[in-house]
């Protein structure tokens, strides 16, 4: 790491440092009160609205979600559709990303447009919906995967990425005997672990989210990923619909219940990015690779 | 034919070219292949749908059953006459989102790496982007409590200073910094990623060499982060100028109420009124595709721009 | 590679094929049909009441049944297999979340794989689905009822509000006409010498009293009278505007139909709100407030008085005690306007709708057959199941009325999923009252009843207008708007009959004319 002694470079140092522990304070908060609140109880955050720390501590809610199967099992299944997303995902979205980065295929520039315009355009649901029935995903899993396995958008970052590693080891890895593929494998994707561990986050999350493809596409209850069990709670819990509709003879569930769902719902992903962390601190190698 | 060993035909010789590195790009041609077949059923397929702009599509009908009736969605979206407020409200919306919300994560992308030691930048980093994972629902319900007359936290705050009491929630003037406020709060985090993954890439002697001349840390970041991110930041923000007319429909339709209508209603939030709450799919259909047109405009005109300037654009 | 081209030009045939309309011809639902050894004469055999006759060499009736989930998960088979036994069928429960059912509904119709029995979600998909009904898609049952005893008791007066175009294509699931009231804090109106209020000028002043009185007595002007939230029609505005005597939605005049935002009670109503705002005696942000956060207001002890369906007082007592151990609440209704009008709104009768698509129920057999669950369904014993749950484990009877079970938890997850599905209501399915022990929701109850007497419909409820169907909701937002610039003061009674023309200009006046033209048939 590169130190800088000079006066200037401290002082830059501590308000840098300083400005940012103000901004993760303000952000952090309102997590904080979710947390707490997911620990009392509805009556104590009706009366206390902006809870930091609970005075009257619970655990109703967690144990209003967990005392039932559905959430494990609706765990289990987002976990499956998220690993198996993820890595279905980076693998077609690299590979095509690799080949539209390399500035002697023809007719990148018309593919990459054809890419960009569907990120403007789009069929909408019914119709994606009519394509999903037709190809028989109906009630299948692979019908949460295969219609959203590439994401234009993390497809243009990886290609801009890619395109950003010099030629030089390109050629050398050819000399060396490599295919496309190898090349691709062996030396592009070692030195891309930012970006491939970024886009492997976004994936993920996006997986992990899944909640209209699963309604959609899954009849079965039973197949339902974990946002779906867990949307529903804070939609209930929130009296929150958006025709307004009332008149279920079925009260809401819990305040506490709907911050507690929050907690559930995003604390896996949440684990998942300091891990990926590692894997930023991998640009050293390129600077040893050419020298 | 002795003669034509020397100088090939030129037609013939870009044709063999042609021919010669599709074969020696079959790799590449076969790892774009599966991307391209997805593309293809999955996005360019439904597109057949977009056709119910023009129609009077019924679901029961089919979509090949459906009426014909050219421009009158359209039509009815030019002549409401709200539409140039709506338009208007839209492009300032997105106008904010430029100027006040995009440099952002980029500003914040520096700071971080400026950061020495890797204990608390990890926990910055990861406490920034947590606001990201929080429903709308949520935010703009936090927002009600901190911000209402009845005994939200800032209004009682301002209270106890002696001022008057601020409306916050129904006063139109109050309607866009707080949108862009809770913008920046949920986002500005996630955005950094990608700028961290690209400043992640940049050889660690440069900044070395740069000391070494002498230069200080905000040369240094000018000089060496900025241009390593360059790319990163002309394609974002060409992506993010498609996004002209697309704004994040839900947040904006949980701090919508009948006081503050005038600025914040949007093109979106006017659709889901007009169409999808009365089940007119054409219509819904027939705003999101003239949506999509003017993006797709202002994208070619960006990425024109870009590559005008030297930069790689986003195609 | 070269295997993927005939797979990729296959499927683009078939995507082809699947979108040149398949609406109600394309059959690839989950249900199988209904075995057909029944013989179809009148007076489907198996409607007799008791639904212990059902004769036992016969094969269930398999039905797959297509609803809204209004709770966490779906529930478990308990009650699903006893509803089996009691009415001979193989019953398949397809539950899809509320808030989004809107878009599975329209998707699944849009690929006709919209299952034998539908439940749409609300009166407003009720409207959206009225297009598809006339293109024939869904049976016409009303000539069928009369064949069955059970279903014959289902009121006349609501099964009118649900036909489109005369004719009779659902049924419904019923709602009590008029359970709006006033629930309040007794014991702070009782340390205030305050009574039940009685007239409209009773509630204001009892909310200013709330506001200004310090009736929670810790020396602190932190309470105040109303709780409302940003819902003009379910929260307190309706209801107060109803009890001056305004028309639901469409009132008479001079013979014509016409929109309640044109009588002088509205304008009343407006002032009367506007006065409670400015007295500071509600919250302020009501027009933002979600209910949540209003329920928040009152259940905190912050708030005295709410004003929305009164079989909510349960669930708003159970927080409130929690935070205020000393709390007691009261409902009330039957409040009277200031020249005597009593009056209060009702609701069409029903919140949701059955249907039956003909794309699943293939013929007359199997729709009798459907129609024949139905028909035990508005039996005691089903309806008891699938509202309560089973006797001795989800409630017991108490009085003659059924009493929920303590362990909330068991019902909530094996009986709640299945209560918004139950067609008719207890007078005509025969189920049990509810047994509460809460004082104000006894009152509740009681006052429920008496509201039908005084109750206000709606003359346009089953009407149809194309103009309203096209653009009624947006144009409703004007008025919606004016009227909360109204109560906030930014808008004075001339600029309110402004933002009337502007209603009417941009299609009102053509919708008065279309629903009064169908009036007047």
């Amino acid at each position: 790491m590169v130190e800088d002694r000079t006066l200037a470079g401290r002082l830059f140092g501590i308000v840098n440092f300083a400005l940012l522990a103000l901004i993760a304070i303000v952000m952090m908060l309102p997590f904080i009160h979710v947390v707490a609140g997911s620990f009392t109880t509805s009556a104590e955050m009706a009366v206390k609205k902006f809870v930091l720390i609970p005075t009257d501590w619970s655990i109703d809610a967690y144990k209003f979600i967990f005392s039932t199967n559905t959430i494990f099992r609706s765990m289990a299944v987002s976990v499956g559709i998220t690993v198996v997303g993820t890595l279905f995902s980076m693998l077609i979205s690299s590979m095509m990303a690799y080949g539209l980065a390399r500035r002697d295929l023809d007719g990148r520039q018309v593919f990459m447009f054809l890419v960009v315009f569907t990120m403007l355009f789009n069929g909408g649901l019914i119709p994606t919906f009519l394509v999903v029935k037709e190809l028989g995903l109906i009630d299948n899993y692979a019908a949460l995967i295969l219609p959203i396995s590439i994401n234009a958008f993390n497809l243009i970052i990886l290609k801009n990425f890619f395109q950003n590693i010099p030629e030089g080891l390109e050629e050398s890895a050819k000399i060396d005997g490599c295919n496309d593929f190898g090349i691709l494998f062996r030396i592009v994707l070692p030195l891309s672990m930012p970006v491939i561990a970024t886009i492997s986050l976004f994936y993920a999350v996006t997986y992990w989210n899944t909640y209209l493809n699963a309604i959609m596409y899954l009849n079965e209850s039973k197949m339902w990923p974990i946002q779906v069990l867990l949307r529903q709670i804070v939609v209930l819990a929130s009296g929150l619909d958006y025709s307004s509709d009332l008149d279920s003879a079925v009260p809401p569930p819990d305040q506490a219940v709907k911050m507690a769902v929050i907690v559930v719902a995003t604390l896996p992903i949440l684990l998942v990015y300091p891990f990926l962390q590692k894997h930023f601190a991998k640009g050293a190698l390129l600077g040893s690779v050419k020298g | 034919m002795q003669q034509a060993i020397a100088r090939p035909e030129p037609e013939l010789r870009s044709e063999s070219r042609l021919s010669r590195r599709l074969v020696r790009n079959k790799w590449l041609y076969l790892m774009i292949l599966p991307g391209l077949l997805y593309f293809v059923i999955f996005k360019y397929l439904p597109m057949y749908g977009l056709i119910i702009a023009f129609k009077d599509y019924k679901p029961f009908a089919g979509i090949n059953g459906s009426e014909w009736v050219g421009f009158k969605h359209f039509d009815r979206l030019f002549t409401e006459s709200d539409f140039g407020t709506i338009l208007t409200n839209t492009l300032v919306l997105f106008g904010l989102n430029l100027v006040f919300f995009f440099p952002i994560p980029i500003i914040l992308s520096l700071m971080l790496n400026e950061v020495r030691l890797t204990f608390f930048k990890r926990i910055f980093q990861t406490i920034i982007y947590l606001p990201h994972f929080m429903s709308w629902v949520i935010i703009v319900s936090i927002g009600y409590v901190m911000l209402t007359m009845d005994g939200g936290i800032i209004n009682e705050f301002i209270a106890s200073l002696g001022f008057e009491k601020i409306n916050f929630l129904l006063s139109p003037e109050w309607f866009r910094p707080t949108y862009i406020i809770q913008v920046i709060w949920r986002e500005a985090g996630w955005g950094t990623i990608i700028y961290l993954a690209a400043i992640a890439a940049i050889d660690p002697q440069l900044y070395e060499a740069a000391r070494m001349d002498g230069a200080g840390r905000l040369r240094q970041i000018w000089h060496i982060t900025l241009p390593a991110i360059r790319s990163v930041i002309i394609v974002l923000l060409i992506l993010k100028i498609g996004d002209v007319l697309e704004l994040g429909f839900e947040h904006v339709y949980l701090l919508l109420n009948s006081m503050n209508r005038d600025v914040a209603e949007i093109i979106d939030t006017y659709v889901y009124t007009a169409g999808l709450r009365q089940g007119q799919f054409s219509y819904s259909t027939a705003v999101g595709f003239f949506k999509s047109l003017v993006g797709l405009v202002m994208v070619v005109i960006a990425n024109r721009l870009a590559k005008k300037m030297g930069e790689e654009g986003v195609y | 590679m070269n295997g993927k081209v005939p797979s990729i030009l296959l499927s683009m045939a078939l995507v082809a094929g699947a979108l040149t309309g398949c609406g109600g011809n394309d059959n690839d639902n989950e249900t199988s049909s209904p075995k057909a050894s029944e013989p179809a004469s009148s007076g489907s055999p198996s409607a007799s009441t008791p639904a212990s006759e059902t004769p036992k060499d016969e094969k269930p009736t398999e039905i797959t049944i297509m609803l809204p989930l209004n709770t966490s998960e779906t529930p478990p088979d308990t009650i699903k297999n006893e509803v089996e036994k009691l009415t001979n069928t193989k019953l398949t429960y397809q539950f899809f979340p509320a808030d989004t059912y809107e878009e599975k509904l329209n998707a699944s119709l849009a690929t006709g794989s919209l299952p034998d029995v539908t439940y749409l979600k609300n009166q407003a998909t009720f409207i959206q689905m009225k297009g598809a009904i006339r293109d024939g898609q869904f049976w016409e049952i009303g000539p069928y009822l009369k064949d069955f005893p059970n279903l014959s008791k289902l009121k006349e007066q609501i099964l009118n509000n649900t036909k489109v175009d005369g004719k009779l294509y659902s049924l419904y699931i019923g709602r009590p006409l008029a359970r709006q009231g006033l629930i309040y804090r007794k014991d702070w109106a009782d340390k205030l010498g305050l009574k039940a209020p009685e007239t409209v000028a009773d509630v204001v002043a009892m909310a200013k009293a709330f506001t200004e009185k310090d009736p929670d007595g810790d020396g602190k002007p932190n309470t105040i009278g109303l709780a409302d939230r940003n819902d003009l029609v379910y929260g307190a505005f309706k209801t107060l505007a109803s009890w001056l005597g305004t028309p639901n939605n469409w009132g008479e005049k001079d013979g014509q139909l016409q929109p309640d935002f044109t009588f002088p009670q509205y304008i009343a109503s407006m002032d009367v709100m506007k006065e409670i705002r400015d007295a500071k005696a509600m919250n302020q942000d009501f027009a933002a407030t979600s209910k949540t956060d209003q329920v928040n207001l009152f259940t905190s002890g912050q708030a005295g008085m709410y004003i929305g369906a009164m079989s909510d007082v349960d669930s708003l007592n159970k927080d409130l005690v929690k935070n205020v151990p000393t709390a007691v609440v009261d409902t009330q209704a039957l409040i009277k306007g200031p020249n005597g009008e009593l009056s209060t709104w009702a609701i069409p009768g029903y919140n949701n709708v059955v249907l039956f698509p003909k794309g699943a129920i293939k013929d007359e057999e199997e729709l009798k057959k459907v129609l024949a669950f139905f028909d035990k369904m508005m039996t005691p014993e089903v309806a008891n199941v699938m509202y309560w749950g089973i006797e001795g484990t989800h409630y017991t009877v108490e009085d003659g009325k059924a009493k929920a079970s303590d362990n909330k938890e068991l019902t909530e997850r094996e009986v709640k999923g299945f209560k918004d599905s139950v067609i008719g209501e207890a007078e005509t399915n025969g189920m049990y009252e509810g047994y509460y022990t809460l004082e104000a929701r006894i009152h509740a109850e009681e006052f429920t009843v008496e509201n039908e007497k005084i109750a206000i419909h709606d003359p346009a409820a089953a009407l149809d207008s194309a103009t309203y169907t096209e653009k009624g909701t947006e144009l409703q937002n004007i008025i919606t708007d004016a009227t909360y610039q109204y109560i906030y003061g930014k808008l004075d009674k001339a600029g309110f009959e402004k933002e009337i023309a502007t209603w009417k200009s941009r299609g009102g006046d053509k919708i008065i004319e279309e629903f009064n033209a169908a009036y007047k048939k």
